[in-house]
């Protein structure tokens, strides 16, 4: 049994749940406590020690139903259908299988006294098969599944060969030795056996391709992930926006995991005198209890300044995603977008309870005009300048190409002299910078920091940043 | 499952058999033979589990708490495991009713504590009663002389001090709260510590030695176990998520909206005054009110609050104004109560369609 569970805690990770080894123990427990009886209580019971959160309990719930599938029980109608197609093909064969099934007789028996032994030696599968006893095969092939250690299979490559190993450990060999010795004397039960282990052979597959399907679950699209998260933003495909969105979420929960902790920090050695006092007025005074002066740590107020113009759309979307993820660490975010004019977009966002039919609505209302950096600062002087003080993080993404305009360096000179720290995010490599109509050699001088910004890493990286410097 | 059982003292009984006898259970055995698994599940299907876990489901609802059968698994595991159960589900679905009817049906004193920002130990977990402290230090002062009696010099002084029993910090001054109160309770209790996303992680952080060993460490006094280990639940609303290492010494139970056939039941409990027509009316209007796109969905005290105000009015059926005018027993906002204006008279012919 703790086998079992062992292969279905790992079925479990490969879905994305985190199971650590003390929550494996307290299953092991909880299936002691309950038994295998119902199976409705089993799956309660672990899924309250394995899976921790809504998501996870959703996840679980899949994993569980796949993985405790009870495929004999599917089998036998399906294998009785079978022998009824075959007697009604042919009759006569009603009468051999009679005579077979008189034949393994002892066979049976001996199965029976076997298993305890291992696999099942070559008489026991063609006992097995001329019976068609499901159950019976059904062990055998968890057995030889386990032997040849199936639950270490990851690649969809592989199948073939496992198939094969575990067909030997059932004893193909025998079985094909015992289809030809017939194939002489019987050439009617030899093409029956011949079909039941073509049919056994199917099994096999498909049970191996069930494991397949249960142990990499999730596999390919954490590769996926992976691969996405580095990805120039750019370069990606409509097809995997989906794949991007829960990406963003996850990362974003990541940040504030890491960020929302601390909320305070305290002053060791300031001792705050009022409250002090106030905290000492039950002990007459004496100071028991002693308060130290602590200092609240502030989360930034961003403004992201962000061009949707075509070229950096893509990453704005992200962008803008990330934080309005960010909600919970970051309460105050304004957003303005612009290519030719500027316009704030936060109470857009706001309303919108989905964000990317915002960023849609954005891209229609601001985007696909000519790029004018110098008349998107003219407005946001206009619109926001007042309101950005010595607790304002503004982040401006865009590539900075301007069209030979003015880009208006001396109202970002006004920003930064305002703000308490300016930061450009670039989405072009730094090589690109200042060629043709890039004015980011007169930008920059302006900003606190001026980085390439091209894929999720990078986005995750700034951010991340901009949160540890606000702590 | 026999139902005429005086309350308390059988399900106890179901509720508390001795580990040993799930040790001797299962355990290890890996059943690589058909006989064997067949020996296992001989094994493995003696166990109560079943009809303990039925036993608890009747014992909640004659108390009027209806639950499904997975809140009574985990109960059951909670009490069977020594674990703590961390409850989690949007508001009003019955966490903390949870707690209470555990404690009634197990006839356990049920020990509350609230979190919010700012709780700490001095609040959650133990107090020095400063006042009698500073007594006894004038008490002392006033014998010491008696007892420095025939010291010659200060070390001697000293070491006689030190002869001395160390009475100021000990239990006497010391005042329990909640947390240790659950500890000392003879018999053990049911600690609800209630709504634990709104502490702060520091409480959670100190929280975890409690959780996994039912003890806690007073730094004057070294650590202290729990007599009784007693039944521990954790709520959250999910407002932040609660840490990896406080999950992982918990059971963890998500409690959902209820279903229909659930919450008319629940009705019948709790408001047996109400019709049934007009309870499978309400019921299915809830319902039909939490498919849509609020802020705050009703859960089922407010279910329970506008069937009341319903047998209030009088009502024998649903219809589109008396749902209006009584709106705001479900929504707790007027952005809620105006989205779904427009949307009233659909939702409750849908409802009465369903209800019949």
């Amino acid at each position: 049994m703790t086998e079992v569970l062992g292969d279905f805690i790992r079925a479990l990770r490969a879905a994305d749940i985190r199971v650590s080894t003390s929550e494996s123990i307290d299953a092991g427990n909880v299936v002691d406590l309950v038994g295998l009886g119902e199976r409705e209580i089993l799956r309660h019971a672990l899924s309250q020690v394995l899976a921790k959160s809504e998501d996870e309990k959703q996840a679980f719930r899949e994993t569980f139903d796949r993985f405790f599938a009870f495929d004999q029980f599917k089998a036998k109608p399906e294998s009785a259908e079978a022998e009824r197609d075959g007697s009604e093909r042919e009759p006569p064969s009603g009468e051999s299988q009679n005579g077979s099934g008189g034949m393994p007789g002892p066979g049976g028996g001996g199965t029976e006294g076997q298993p305890s032994g291992g696999a099942p030696a070559p008489e026991d599968l063609i006992a097995m098969l001329e019976s068609g006893d499901q159950a019976a095969l059904q062990m055998a092939l968890a057995e030889a599944a386990r032997q040849a250690q199936l639950n270490r299979i990851r690649l969809f490559t592989q199948r073939g060969m496992y198939t094969r190993r575990m067909m030997e450990i059932m004893g193909l060999d025998g079985l094909n030795e015992e289809i030809e010795r017939r194939e002489r004397a019987d050439p009617a039960g030899a093409q029956r056996l011949a079909d039941a282990r073509d049919a056994l052979r199917e099994q096999v597959r498909d049970y191996v391709e069930k494991q397949l399907e249960i142990f990499t679950a999730n596999a390919g699209r954490q590769l996926r992930e992976e691969v996405l998260s580095q990805v120039r933003l750019g370069n990606i495909d409509r097809s995997d926006m989906k794949i991007m969105r829960t990406l963003v979420a996850k990362m974003a929960k990541r940040l504030v995991a890491l960020h929302s902790r601390r909320k305070k920090v305290e002053k060791r050695g300031q001792l705050d005198m009022r409250r002090t006092i106030r905290a000492n007025v039950e002990f007459d005074g004496l100071f028991f209890h002693t308060v130290w002066k602590q200092q609240k740590i502030d989360r930034p107020k961003v403004m992201a300044i962000c061009d949707v113009s075509g070229s950096v759309a893509q990453v704005a979307r992200f962008l803008l995603m990330f934080l309005y993820s960010l909600q919970e660490v970051l309460p105050r975010v304004r957003s303005f977008a612009f290519s030719g004019q500027l316009g704030e977009t936060t109470e857009l966002f706001e309303r919108e309870r989905k964000i990317d039919e915002a960023l849609t609505k954005v891209l229609r209302d601001f985007g696909g005009g000519s790029t004018d950096y110098g008349q998107a600062f003219v407005d946001f002087e206009r619109l926001a300048l007042d309101d950005v003080d010595h607790r304002t993080t503004v982040l401006i993404l865009g590539d900075a190409r301007s069209n030979y305009g003015n880009p208006r360096g001396d109202i970002l000179k006004k920003i930064h002299a305002r703000a308490r720290r300016v930061i450009w995010l670039n989405p072009e490599p730094k090589s690109l910078w200042n060629s043709g109509d890039s004015e980011m050699k007169r930008l920059a001088p302006y900003c606190d920091t001026a980085k390439t910004c091209a894929s999720l890493k990078d986005l995750e990286r700034v951010i991340s940043e901009l949160l540890r410097h606000a702590a | 499952m026999a139902c005429v059982l005086p309350l308390s003292a059988p399900l106890s009984l179901v509720l508390r058999s001795p580990q040993q006898e799930t040790k001797k259970k299962g355990g290890g055995a890996i059943f690589a033979s058909r006989a064997e698994l067949n020996k296992m599940d001989s094994r493995v299907n003696n166990t109560d589990a079943p009809e303990a876990i039925g036993a608890i489901q009747q014992g909640f609802e004659r108390s009027g708490y209806i639950c499904n059968s997975q809140i009574a698994t985990s109960i059951f595991l909670a009490e069977r495991l020594q674990k703590p159960l961390l409850v989690e589900g949007p508001p009003g679905v019955g966490k903390t009713e949870l707690a209470k009817a555990t404690a009634e049906l197990l006839g356990k004193p049920l020990i509350r504590l609230q979190c919010y920002e700012g709780l700490d130990e001095a609040k959650a977990l133990y107090e020095w009663k400063y006042g009698k402290q500073l007594l006894y230090t004038q008490v002392l002062k006033e014998k010491l002389g008696d007892l420095m009696a025939g010291a010659k010099g200060l070390k001697e002084s000293i070491t006689r001090l030190h002869e001395f029993d160390d009475t100021f910090f000990n239990e006497e001054f010391l005042e329990p709260r909640p947390l240790l109160k659950a500890l000392w309770q003879p018999g053990g209790a049911v600690l609800l510590i209630d709504e634990l996303d709104k502490s702060d992680d520091e409480f959670e952080a100190f929280l975890l030695e409690l959780l996994s060993d039912y003890q806690i460490s007073i730094p004057e006094l070294g650590t202290i176990k729990a007599r009784t280990t007693p039944i521990v639940f954790l709520t959250s609303n999910n407002t932040r998520e609660i840490g990896d290492a406080l999950k992982r010494r918990c059971l963890h139970l998500y409690i959902p909206f209820p279903d229909t056939a659930l919450e008319q039941r629940i009705i019948r409990a709790r408001v047996p005054e109400v019709e049934e027509r007009l309870r499978n009316q309400l019921v299915a209007f809830v319902q039909g009110l939490r498919g849509l796109d609020l802020k705050k969905l009703p859960a089922v005290s407010e279910t329970i609050d506008w069937a009341r105000t319903l047998v209030l009015l009088h009502a024998r059926e649903l219809d589109a104004d008396l749902v209006r005018s009584t709106l705001n027993v479900l929504l707790k906002f007027q952005d809620d109560i105006e989205n779904v204006d427009s949307e009233i008279n659909a939702l409750t012919t849908k409802a009465l369609q369903v209800a019949q």
